[in-house]
């Protein structure tokens, strides 16, 4: 219990350091570091799956794209941020986990949810057969992605 | 199990603010994707743990991946727009797409 709340703080305090640190590539390397941390409490909840595709993909893979991105827009550095969101960000921020600690508790009981009892039959089959759709969703979305890109990326015809 | 769902809905709430308070406050279009993504992984701890609160870890689980796999084609997506933004502006400012200038 310790060491998974030193995780979830540790998840919390890098992902605020990406949103407000003013280099581009350390808060890249932020975001990485709390999708490692993010999947390592996954791994905690009994849930290695999702753990290593939060470690490999978001880890990985995004972070590699928006380093990047971030190499091919050298000046991305200049954009001047308000001054004012500096010292208000943190303020408005403590604020939320006092309101978040009170509130949450009292929350907690008022949410519906289900109340099912525990499930049978292993990942595989609860994803294959329990998800089919899912998957399809998850093909057509990675085949959007694709055409996306190539469209972004197509090389001017002689006419335009 | 209630302490335990407590904690973690209390800190995906904090994850998920964070990135708000990004999104309204920072103007660098990177910044703001890196925002897009904390709220992300907010929402993917809020799925996961209730799912472990609520003995219905596997289903969770299949729409954690589900959402893994969302982001990487947004992202990707996203970043090739940025690209192409920082090919006609020169810049990441996000007030400069105001400018509907071609």
């Amino acid at each position: 219990m310790i060491l998974q709340t030193a995780l979830l703080i540790g998840l919390v305090i890098f992902s605020v350091l990406a949103i407000a640190l003013k280099d581009l590539l350390k808060s890249a390397i932020s975001l990485a570091v709390s999708s490692l941390l993010l999947g390592i409490i996954f791994f905690r909840m009994n849930a290695p799956y999702a753990g290593v595709f939060e470690i490999s993909v978001v880890a990985g893979l995004i972070t590699v794209l928006f380093i990047l991105t971030i190499a091919l827009t050298k000046s991305g550095d200049e954009v001047r941020e308000s001054k004012l969101v500096n010292w208000v960000f943190p303020l408005v921020f403590v604020a939320f986990l006092v309101i978040d600690a009170l509130v949450m508790k009292g929350l907690l009981g008022k949410v519906p949810a289900l109340a099912s009892g525990p499930e049978a039959g292993t990942f595989g089959e609860v994803l294959w057969r329990g998800r089919t759709l899912d998957l399809v969703g998850q093909i057509a979305v990675i085949l959007a992605g694709v055409f996306a890109v190539l469209a972004l990326f197509r090389k001017r015809d002689k006419h335009d | 199990m209630t302490n335990t769902w407590y904690l973690y809905l209390f800190f995906a709430a904090a994850l998920v603010f964070a990135g708000l308070l990004g999104l309204l406050g920072k103007r660098n279009l990177i910044k703001l994707f890196i925002a897009i993504g904390v709220i992300g992984k907010g929402i993917s701890l809020l799925l996961l743990s209730t799912g472990f609160a609520k003995a219905n870890i596997l289903t969770a689980q299949a729409l954690v991946i589900t959402y893994i796999v969302i982001e990487v084609s947004l992202v990707a997506t996203a970043l090739a727009l940025i690209i192409n933004i920082y090919r006609h502006t020169r810049s990441l400012d996000i007030r400069d797409l105001a400018k509907l200038k071609g």
